[in-house]
C-alpha cells in the first residue's frame, strides 16, 4: 500500500514530498514495478496517485475559464458554430500553405507486394483447376491444383515476417471481424490454404472425386483471397486506393487470373503437355483476356473524370517510374507534362506518396 | 453523440464519454503538454531536428513515442486582401489591423500613447511598447501599414488523437487490440497488439504508427490508466494555459460553442471548432472525441478538411465489385476452358 494512498496532501506532507524538511521522498511508482518493463498494472494494488482528487475534480476546476471569467460567457446563435466550420472546412479552394503529410504511409515492406503476387497465382490457379474439371481434363487439374498449394503455402510465412511482431501471428485468429478486410483476409487464407493443402492430399491418396470437391471449394474461397486484396488497400485513407475502391479489387481478380493461368501455362509446358493441346490453348486466352481486362480497368479508372485530384502518386517518385513504365506508349515526357492539377479538398492529399505501386498485383 | 453501444468493449457504471477541447486561440506553444505525455507514458524521445529554415517546431509529428505534437504554423504572410484591407482602413484612418491608433496615411504618429486608447480593450502592447521606448515625436515614426502587411501571425496547435466516433484504425484492427473503452475512447491494448501495421494507413488524420524497435503501433490513449482513476489526462494537466480542456464530451462542445461566439463577437471570424457541432452530413469521422478551435484552414495544421472512417467509407462497395468480379472471372475461366476443350475435340 502506498504511504501517500488518498491523503490529499496535507502541508507537511507535500514539503515532504518535496524533499524539504527530512523524510525520505516517496516515489514509488504508481504503475509497474521498478526496474521492470513498462506495464498498465498498478505496482501496488487499488494505490491511487499522490494527491490525487479523483472523481476527474482537476479537469473541472480552472483559475482561467470559469463561467466567471470572459473566456466563454456567450451561448453561440443557433448555425452560427455549424456554418462558422462549413465555411472554413468547405469549398474547393486550398490555402497555399498545407502542412503535411496528412496521412502517415504503409508500413508495409516487400513481403506484401510479394504476397499479393502469389495469392493471385493461387487464386487463378484455383479458377484454372475448376476450369480443366469441368472441361474433363483432370490430369492438367490436378496439376493446377498442386501449383495453386505451391503459390499458397509461402504466403503465410511472407505475412508473418512482414508482422511489428513476428511472435504474435496467431492473435490474427483471435477474432473473427468481418469489418476488417485484413481479418477476413487473414481467415480466408487460412481456410484456402488449408483447403488447398487437403485437394492436394487426396490427389496423392488418389481419391480424385474428394479432391475435385475440395479444389471447388478452394475456388470458392478463392473468390475473396483473390479480391480481398484489393478491397483492403481500397479501404485505407490513402487518395489513390481509396478513391479506386470500385477499380481496385476487380485489378487484382484480373491480375490473378492472369497470373495463376501464366504459371499452370508454364509448369504445363515444362511437364510435356503437348503445345495446340486444348488446355494450353484455353489457358492462353484466359491469360490474353485477363490482361485485357486488366489493361481496360486501369487504364479506366486512371482516364476517369477527377481523376487528377488523386492520380498524382502514379506519375511521381519511384510509383510513378513503374507504373508510367508499364504503361504503354508512356514516355518520361509524357509523363511530365501529366502532372495533376490542383489537389481537391474532399478529402486527405498526402505528401508522400504510398510506397508500392497502385498495380502491384500486375507484376507477374 | 455517441460511438455505437456495440462497440464499447468495457462497461463501467456511470462512465460516460470523456473527451479534449484543445483551443488553439489560447496555446503559447511551450509543449508542456508533449513533455508531460512523454513523462507519464514513459515515451522515448524522437529526436530533435528543426527543418531546415521551415520552422521553430523540432519534434516533427505524431507518431507511435509521440502522442501529443505541439505543431507550430508559421510563415503565415497575410494574405493580399488582408493586407490591401489593412492598407485602406489605415488610410482612412481606421487603424486596421491595430485597432484605435492614432495614424496619418498609414503612419503612426506617436504622442507618448496617452489618451489614444478609445477602451482598456484597445490596449495596443506594440503601441506601449514604442511610447515606452521614450522615441522622440517626430523622430521618424513606425510605418503601421507596412507592419501589418509584412506581419507574420504564429499559430500554435497541439494536435492527438481524434479518438473519432468512427475511427479508421479500429475498423481496421485485425487482432481486435484497438477497442472503445468505457469513456469512448480509442485505446490500443499494447499486449494484443501484433503489428500489422493495418491501422496506420485507415486513420484519416495520420496519427497512429508502428514504432520501429518496438513492433507495435502506439497512439495516445487518452490516458486510459489516468482516467480509470477519475484523474484527468497528463497533457491536459500540464497545460499551463488550459488550452487542453479535459472533461465530459457534452460538457466540453458545449463550452466551445460559447467560445466560437465569443471570439467571433470579438471580431476573429475565422473561430470555428474542426469536429464537434457539426450537422451529420457536416461531421469529421462522426465527431472527434478530441476536437480543436481553430482560426485557419484546417490544411495549414496539417488536417484533413473532410474525413470518414475510410472502412467504412469505401469497404462495402470495394468488396461488392471485388467479389463481382471474381464471380466473372472464374465463371470466364470455367467457361474458356469448356469451349476450348469443345473446339479442340471436334478439330
Ligand atoms: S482513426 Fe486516427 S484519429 Fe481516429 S481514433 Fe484512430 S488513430 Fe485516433
Ligand atoms: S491523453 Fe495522455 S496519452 Fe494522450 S496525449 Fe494526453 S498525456 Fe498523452
Ligand atoms: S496546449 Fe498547453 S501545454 Fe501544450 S503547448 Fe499549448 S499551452 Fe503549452
Amino acid at each position: 500500500m502506498s504511504k501517500r494512498r488518498g491523503s490529499g496532501g496535507s502541508a507537511a506532507e507535500r514539503e515532504g514530498a518535496a524533499g524539504g524538511s527530512g523524510g525520505t521522498r516517496d516515489t514509488t511508482p504508481a504503475l509497474g514495478t521498478r526496474g521492470q518493463p513498462g506495464s498498465y498494472r498498478r505496482a501496488v494494488e487499488g494505490a491511487a496517485v499522490a494527491l490525487t482528487r479523483g472523481r476527474f475534480g482537476d479537469a473541472r476546476w480552472s483559475y482561467l475559464y470559469g463561467r466567471d471569467t470572459s473566456y466563454a460567457p456567450e451561448a453561440a446563435v443557433d448555425g452560427q458554430v455549424q456554418s462558422a466550420a462549413r465555411r472554413m472546412r468547405g469549398g474547393e479552394e486550398i490555402p497555399d500553405t498545407v502542412q503535411g503529410p496528412v496521412i502517415k504511409p504503409a508500413v508495409w515492406t516487400w513481403e506484401v507486394p510479394l504476397y499479393f503476387w502469389l495469392g493471385g497465382i493461387a487464386t487463378g490457379s484455383s479458377f484454372v483447376a475448376l476450369g480443366c474439371d469441368a472441361a474433363g481434363d483432370h490430369s492438367s487439374a490436378r496439376t493446377a491444383r498442386m501449383v495453386t498449394l505451391a503459390a499458397a503455402l509461402p504466403s503465410a510465412p511472407l505475412l508473418v515476417k512482414d508482422l511489428g511482431r513476428p511472435a504474435r501471428f496467431l492473435n490474427m485468429l483471435r477474432i473473427f471481424k468481418p469489418r476488417s478486410p485484413m481479418s477476413m483476409g487473414a481467415w480466408c487464407l487460412m481456410g484456402f490454404s488449408n483447403l488447398a493443402g487437403a485437394a492436394v492430399a487426396a490427389d496423392v491418396l488418389g481419391r480424385s472425386g474428394t479432391a475435385r470437391a475440395l479444389g471447388a471449394g478452394t475456388a470458392g474461397l478463392g473468390l475473396y483471397l483473390g479480391s480481398y486484396t484489393g478491397v483492403l488497400l481500397a479501404s485505407t485513407a490513402v487518395p489513390v486506393w481509396a478513391r479506386s475502391r470500385v477499380f481496385l479489387p476487380p485489378i487484382f481478380v484480373a491480375t490473378a487470373a492472369a497470373t495463376g493461368a501464366a504459371a499452370n501455362r508454364l509448369v504445363l509446358s515444362a511437364t510435356g503437355l503437348p503445345s495446340g493441346h486444348p488446355t494450353r490453348t484455353a489457358l492462353g486466352r484466359v491469360e490474353t483476356g485477363a490482361m485485357a481486362a486488366e489493361l481496360l480497368l486501369s487504364s479506366g479508372n486512371e482516364k476517369r473524370p477527377g481523376s487528377a485530384a488523386w492520380r498524382e502518386p502514379l506519375d511521381q517518385g519511384r510509383p510513378g517510374q513503374v507504373v508510367g513504365a508499364r504503361r504503354p506508349g508512356a514516355t518520361p515526357g509524357a509523363q511530365a507534362r501529366r502532372r495533376s492539377g490542383a489537389p481537391s479538398r474532399q478529402r486527405a492529399v498526402p505528401r508522400r506518396g504510398p510506397r508500392f505501386p497502385l498495380r502491384v498485383g500486375g507484376c507477374g | 453523440m455517441s460511438a455505437a453501444p456495440t462497440e464499447i468493449a468495457i462497461h463501467r457504471e456511470g462512465a460516460e464519454r470523456m473527451g479534449f477541447f484543445t483551443d488553439t486561440t489560447v496555446c503559447i506553444g511551450c509543449k508542456a503538454c508533449e513533455v508531460a505525455c512523454k513523462q507519464w507514458n514513459d515515451l522515448p524521445a524522437d529526436g530533435s531536428v528543426f527543418r531546415k529554415g521551415m520552422s521553430y517546431d523540432h519534434t516533427g509529428s505524431l507518431g507511435a513515442a509521440t502522442w501529443r505534437h505541439v505543431r507550430f504554423v508559421e510563415r503565415l504572410a497575410p494574405s493580399a486582401a488582408e493586407r490591401e484591407d489593412a492598407a485602406s482602413r489605415l488610410a482612412a484612418g481606421g487603424g486596421g489591423g491595430v485597432p484605435s491608433l492614432p495614424v496619418d496615411g498609414g503612419r503612426w504618429t506617436g504622442d507618448g500613447g496617452r489618451g489614444t486608447v478609445d477602451s482598456p480593450g484597445d490596449l495596443d502592447l506594440v503601441a506601449l511598447a514604442e511610447s515606452g521606448a521614450g522615441e522622440e515625436e517626430g523622430s521618424g515614426g513606425v510605418d503601421v501599414a507596412g507592419a501589418v502587411a509584412q506581419m507574420d501571425r504564429w499559430l500554435f496547435m497541439s494536435d492527438v488523437c481524434k479518438h473519432c466516433t468512427n475511427a479508421g484504425c479500429l475498423d481496421a484492427c485485425p487482432t481486435g487490440a484497438i477497442i472503445r473503452t468505457e469513456f469512448q475512447t480509442v485505446f490500443i491494448q499494447p499486449d494484443v497488439c501484433n503489428g500489422c501495421g493495418y491501422c496506420i494507413p485507415s486513420c484519416p488524420f495520420g496519427v497512429v504508427d508502428r514504432d520501429k524497435i518496438d513492433g507495435r503501433a502506439g497512439k495516445c490513449t487518452l490516458c486510459y490508466d489516468r482516467l480509470q482513476d477519475g484523474l484527468e489526462p497528463a497533457c491536459a494537466k500540464a497545460c499551463p494555459t488550459d488550452s487542453i480542456l479535459f472533461g465530459p464530451y457534452d460538457e466540453l462542445v458545449d463550452i466551445a460553442r460559447r467560445r466560437v461566439a465569443e471570439l467571433h463577437a470579438r471580431g476573429i471570424d475565422g473561430a470555428y471548432l474542426y469536429g464537434a457541432g457539426d450537422e451529420p452530413q457536416d461531421q469529421l469521422a462522426g465527431g472527434l472525441g478530441a476536437f480543436f478551435l481553430l482560426t485557419e484552414a484546417p490544411e495549414r495544421f496539417g488536417l484533413p478538411a473532410q474525413a470518414e472512417s475510410p472502412i467504412q467509407e469505401n469497404a462495402p462497395v470495394a468488396t461488392a465489385a471485388g467479389l463481382g468480379a471474381a464471380l466473372a472471372a472464374a465463371g470466364a475461366v470455367v467457361a474458356t476452358f469448356v469451349l476450348s476443350h469443345r473446339g479442340g475435340r471436334r478439330r
